[in-house]
């Protein structure tokens, strides 16, 4: 097990989290979600984590987002060292680092599909005209260029979750953190968005690390982490010809 | 991201026209309310304003222009040797029946002026001239008296008719505007010694005396030498007005009824204000966590949930403004009921609803403080 966080940029790690721990609630109802967890992710790499419901994966993902804090270890993600920032540099670092895709989309519903995807230039304070247009160029790359208007409710679960992609691919981030991106999609809505988001993984100076339960798009992995009990157990490195367990 | 907070707030119709109409009643409520008692209040000086003066003398225990204490004549004389004062002149006032042509009776307030200086005179003569009723047995009406005179006459009552003030015939020599009054009851000017004639006998007679301060000397000053050197009460115009009004307040459940109803105003505002707007960031509390999530400081959500609030407001204030001023409109031209919008009245209204405002913004923006981005990363 790595004890201290090395220098990123050099060996090429886009996440290294270390002996990270969370707890939820006190006293009787106290609850170890993560316990001391060791986890890495590569520049160019999509990497899933795995294992069953309640094992700390959905936190593990929060901590790595910035959206929740931990009690003890250290997370440095693309060179920012979380644990000692502030709680405003945190979301700072959010908006301008960190691309979310989320399991139920979170669209606003009132807006348009460009307007929902401006959103975060717009939060990283680019003025609206460019944010709309950078958005409706990016709504396109994701095979929505004529959608743009619309609002989330005319389209399919599929054309969705490209919009959330949009949303979260418009401001360049480096990583790009997605909470089972496929659970409300089929088979072949959900080999798609995988595709897309293996496209935007290999991209240079990108991550893209993938929440699921969902055994239908394992194979679009690089690599895959598993988690038990608050725990990772293992990774499993080489993904189309099935996985082999390397290290804990 | 301020015209997305907008737009969010504009498309959630139920919600927005709930907000709106919620501040709109707020507002409505408290203005049109308050400006019914302002009117109110106005004619409780409604006296004051038709019978000018600098200085009021009265009984010691008058308190309000609406209330008479006669005074025994010799008083007049009294003031007028008071230094400080230029002149004094007597003045009777009181509610007395006038008889129409058709038998019935209906109230009026007589007021009789002065003979030789006219002092207390109407200030607005619509039709004839003041120095007619010096002739005997005349009177000047308002156009109050007009409409509430003519009842049973083939056609309205004008200049050269008659009627009867306790079974005296007055002729009418002129017709003046005035100020509406606190009874609601028509003005009939004639002279004090006429007025005298026209009221039942008693004792005293003598209801107000008017006076002017000497050169040199302000109205104030000439009320404190009247008071110390004669014992009577003494006013200057503007006191009298004040007295009144406190009079009022003390001694009537006006102000409390009225303040009841605008404090429900308030009440029903903040309620429906803060409930609807609570409830509409609630709603929206997963995809305010996603935008938290996506690095939208609480600063930004915190100014965009206060545009939001502020935006219903100022259209709701807007909307109960402009009805009240509806209203006003309409009942200015009937004279009922009374009604008084002074520039410090919508003022007030801004300010409490912007204050409502404020305090449904912070019930959402203290969730919002609250609020992880993590959600939404919660199924």
């Amino acid at each position: 097990m790595n004890t201290e966080i090395t220098n990123n940029s050099k060996n090429g790690f886009a996440v290294q989290v270390r002996n990270v721990t969370k707890t939820f609630g006190t006293g009787e109802a106290r609850t170890q979600a993560l316990k001391g967890v060791d986890f890495d992710a590569r520049e160019g790499e999509l990497l899933m984590i795995v294992g069953p419901s309640g094992c700390g994966k959905t936190t593990l993902l929060s901590v790595i987002a910035g959206t929740l804090e931990f009690e003890e270890g250290e997370v440095d993600v693309f060179h920012a060292r979380l644990h000692g920032m502030s709680k405003s540099a945190i979301t700072n670092f959010r908006g301008g680092s960190i691309g979310f895709i989320f399991q139920q989309f979170n669209l606003i519903p009132t807006l348009t599909c460009i307007e929902n995807v401006s959103v975060p230039l717009l939060i990283n304070g680019v003025s609206r005209a460019i944010a709309e247009k950078k958005a409706a160029e990016v709504l396109a790359l994701v095979g929505l260029g004529g959608r743009g208007h619309d609002r989330p409710s005319n389209l399919s679960g599929g054309q969705q979750q490209r919009v959330a992609i949009a949303r979260a691919l418009v401001h360049e981030p480096k990583l790009i953190i997605c909470d089972e991106p496929t659970s409300a999609l089929d088979k072949d809505t959900g080999h798609k968005i995988m595709e897309l988001l293996r496209d935007v993984a290999r991209a240079p100076g990108r991550c893209v690390i993938v929440v699921t339960h969902d055994p239908r798009i394992y194979q679009f992995a690089d690599r895959m982490t598993e988690m038990e009990d608050g725990r990772v157990q293992r990774v499993h490195e080489a993904p189309q010809a099935g996985f082999s367990h390397t290290h804990q | 991201m301020y015209h997305l907070a907008l737009k969010m707030l504009f498309a959630d119709r139920a919600k927005y026209i709930m907000l709106v109409s919620g501040l709109t009643f707020a507002a409505l409520l408290m203005t049109q309310q308050a400006a019914v008692f302002f009117g109110i209040l106005d004619w409780t000086n409604g006296n004051l304003k038709n019978m000018r003066a600098q200085i009021w003398v009265v009984d010691p225990k008058v308190e309000q222009a609406n209330e008479i204490k006669p005074m025994r004549d010799t008083d007049v004389s009294r003031v007028r040797t008071v230094p400080g004062v230029a002149w004094a002149v007597p003045m009777y006032w009181s509610v007395q029946q006038a008889r129409l042509q058709d038998g019935t009776f209906k109230p009026i307030q007589l007021v009789g002026i002065d003979s030789t200086t006219m002092v207390g005179q109407p200030g607005n003569i619509i039709a004839g001239k003041l120095e007619d009723l010096r002739l005997p047995n005349t009177v000047m009406i308002d156009d109050l008296a007009v409409e509430r005179l003519s009842r049973g006459r083939a056609k309205t009552i004008g200049i050269g008719d008659t009627f009867e003030i306790n079974d005296k015939e007055a002729r009418i020599v002129g017709i003046c505007k005035t100020e509406k009054s606190f009874f609601g009851y028509p003005y009939v000017f004639t002279t004090y010694d006429q007025a005298l004639q026209f009221a039942p006998k008693v004792r005293k007679m003598l209801s107000f005396i008017l006076a002017h301060p000497a050169p040199g000397w302000t109205a104030e000053q000439a009320v404190i030498q009247i008071k110390k050197q004669t014992g009577l009460g003494a006013f200057t115009e503007g006191q009298f007005s004040v007295s009144t009004v406190l009079w009022f307040f003390r001694n009537t459940g006006i102000p409390m009824s009225f303040g009841t109803t605008i404090l429900l105003g308030f009440i029903v505002g903040v309620a429906i204000a803060g409930q609807t707007f609570y409830s509409f960031i609630l709603e929206n509390l997963r995809h305010i966590g996603a935008l938290k999530a996506m690095g939208a400081s609480d600063w930004m959500l915190t100014r965009m949930v206060l545009l939001q609030s502020f935006t219903v407001g100022l259209i709701g204030y807007g909307i109960g403004i402009g009805l009240t001023v509806l209203f006003g409109l309409a009942v200015l031209k009937k004279g009922m009921p009374p009604f008084a919008l002074p520039y410090q009245l919508p003022l007030f209204t801004f300010v409490v609803i912007m204050f409502i405002c404020a305090f449904a913004a912070v019930l959402g923006i203290l969730r919002i403080r609250k609020l992880e981005p993590a959600i939404v990363f919660r199924g």
